[in-house]
């Protein structure tokens, strides 16, 4: 078959432009090897807190490396220490620090992926995690393969991976519960026209095991079903303003599982390029979520008090959570990013951003009533290298 | 009902593809912009998942394998 949009004149100009330096590098659907090193750090600092008080800080340095072993073979590195300190809630917005007792933990985790382009547009990522706290352990591993369409303007996704998980938590008799993750990812990515790009995924996640959260359940009420199925369906949109030289991205998550929770998020970031490498950041996000059905509202026994939800005596054994994680509200992120481009492929950026929860600010259905607001501040500085 | 209109709005998207996609390699210079990623800040994007899945009650969507954590 012969292509009308083939022409010599054109395959000739494809062919200068192929020439090393002339053709623009990839468009990010595209699937093709990466030809240059990528090494980040970030710090990240992190802080949560509600009316009566402070809650978490995380101080977090990470690590991040890319770098093609050769033609054909790509290699990334990750890695990231969190220092975890101050107070969790034992139920619902009392908090555990309230009472003298602060968590001091610290996380190390690291993944490596090692990923391998064929001829035909098709890469395998193969990918192994391990993430190591105090009282939590996880060993996890996935394949995903991409291939493109010759014209590479659409991109197939598809993978699949595993998480095991031990939980050993510090209080009560000392035990080890387990638990697992199957997961797996369909997406296809789309090039519109010259300034526009999309993509759609679905993902799909089973847990099995032990999925309460033993603290809460030591200081507070908290037993969770021992299966959880989610879904995820996630669509992303890129537009390239010509005249403004700024993009924006968009996108938007709708998620249910079979706690009978939903959840539609919605994510817009305008990056404005500006003379001298300057790449101006402002980004908005905003998430409503519906409860799990086994969520409880700050109203307690009459007889037992808090924490205990009403009824416990007759069924103490039944499944029930007082985590505000897993109540009704609305959030919403507000961010900056600043970053700025220097000779030799150096790239210095911060970002900061403010995070609030509030049951008020649920869209599709009530708030969970009679919880404090939910506040975070998270600030990020980050050196990138390419070369 | 939304789940209906998502995967109405999948179809248009992938019937889309069929008449739209036809970006010659010489065009795609402004889509090859570090800006036009999906995720252009690796660890940027690993500390919003991380964040998100341990205040939120909804995860995923993005890649598959994350591994868990004990996030309080």
């Amino acid at each position: 078959m012969h292509n009308k949009t083939n022409t010599p004149a054109r395959s000739v100009i494809a062919a200068a432009l192929a020439l090393p330096g002339l053709l623009p590098s990839s468009a990010h659907s595209q699937v093709t090897a990466p030809n240059a090193t990528l090494v980040q750090f970030k710090f990240l600092y992190y802080k949560d807190y509600q009316q009566s008080g402070d809650r978490m800080t995380v101080k977090s340095p990470a690590l991040y490396l890319l770098t093609p072993i050769t033609d054909d073979w790509v290699f990334e590195i990750g890695a990231v220490y969190d220092s975890i300190s101050g107070a969790s809630p034992y139920y619902h917005t009392t908090l555990s620090g309230a009472s003298g007792k602060g968590i001091h933990d610290a996380r190390k985790a690291a993944d490596v992926t090692v990923t391998k382009y064929f001829a035909n547009r098709t890469s395998v990522a193969v990918r192994g995690a391990y993430s190591d706290e105090n009282d939590y352990r996880s060993t996890a591993g996935s394949v995903t393969i991409r291939h493109a369409t010759p014209d590479q303007n659409t991109t197939f996704t598809i993978g699949g991976g595993y998480s095991g998980d031990s939980v050993f938590p510090t209080v009560g008799t000392p035990q080890t519960y387990y638990k697992r993750t199957y997961d797996a990812i369909v997406g296809i990515s789309q090039v519109f026209t010259p300034n526009d790009t999309g993509q759609l995924n679905y993902y799909y996640a089973h847990q099995s095991g032990y999925l309460t959260d033993p603290y809460k359940a030591y200081w507070g009420v908290d037993n969770r079903p021992m299966v959880r199925a989610q879904n995820a369906l996630l669509a992303r949109w890129n537009h390239y303003f010509e005249s403004a030289d700024a993009t924006l991205r968009t996108s938007f998550r709708y998620y249910w599982d079979d706690w009978d929770v939903s959840a539609s998020t919605v994510t817009l970031e305008w990056a404005q390029t500006l003379p001298a490498g300057w790449v101006l950041t402002p980004g908005l996000r905003y998430s409503t979520q519906s409860a799990a059905w086994f969520y409880y509202d700050p109203v307690y026994d009459p007889i037992l008090g808090a924490p205990f939800p009403p009824g416990y005596l007759q069924n103490p054994n039944g499944i029930y959570s007082a985590d505000q994680r897993l109540s009704a509200f609305g959030a919403i992120t507000a961010g900056l990013k600043v970053s700025k481009a220097f000779a030799g492929g150096w790239i210095i950026d911060g970002k900061a951003e403010y995070y609030e929860q509030q049951a008020s600010w649920r869209i599709g259905g009530d708030g969970s009533p009679g919880l404090e607001t939910f506040k975070a501040q998270m600030y990020q500085v980050g050196v990138t290298r390419k070369f | 009902m939304k789940r209906v209109v998502l995967l109405v709005v999948a179809i248009v998207l992938v019937a889309g593809c069929e008449s739209m996609g036809k970006v010659q390699p010489w065009q795609k210079g402004n889509l090859a912009k570090p800006e036009m990623a999906f995720d252009p800040d690796a660890l940027e994007a690993r500390f919003a998942d991380h964040t998100y899945f341990s205040k939120e009650a909804a995860s995923g969507g993005a890649g598959v394998g994350g591994g868990g954590c004990g996030c309080n």
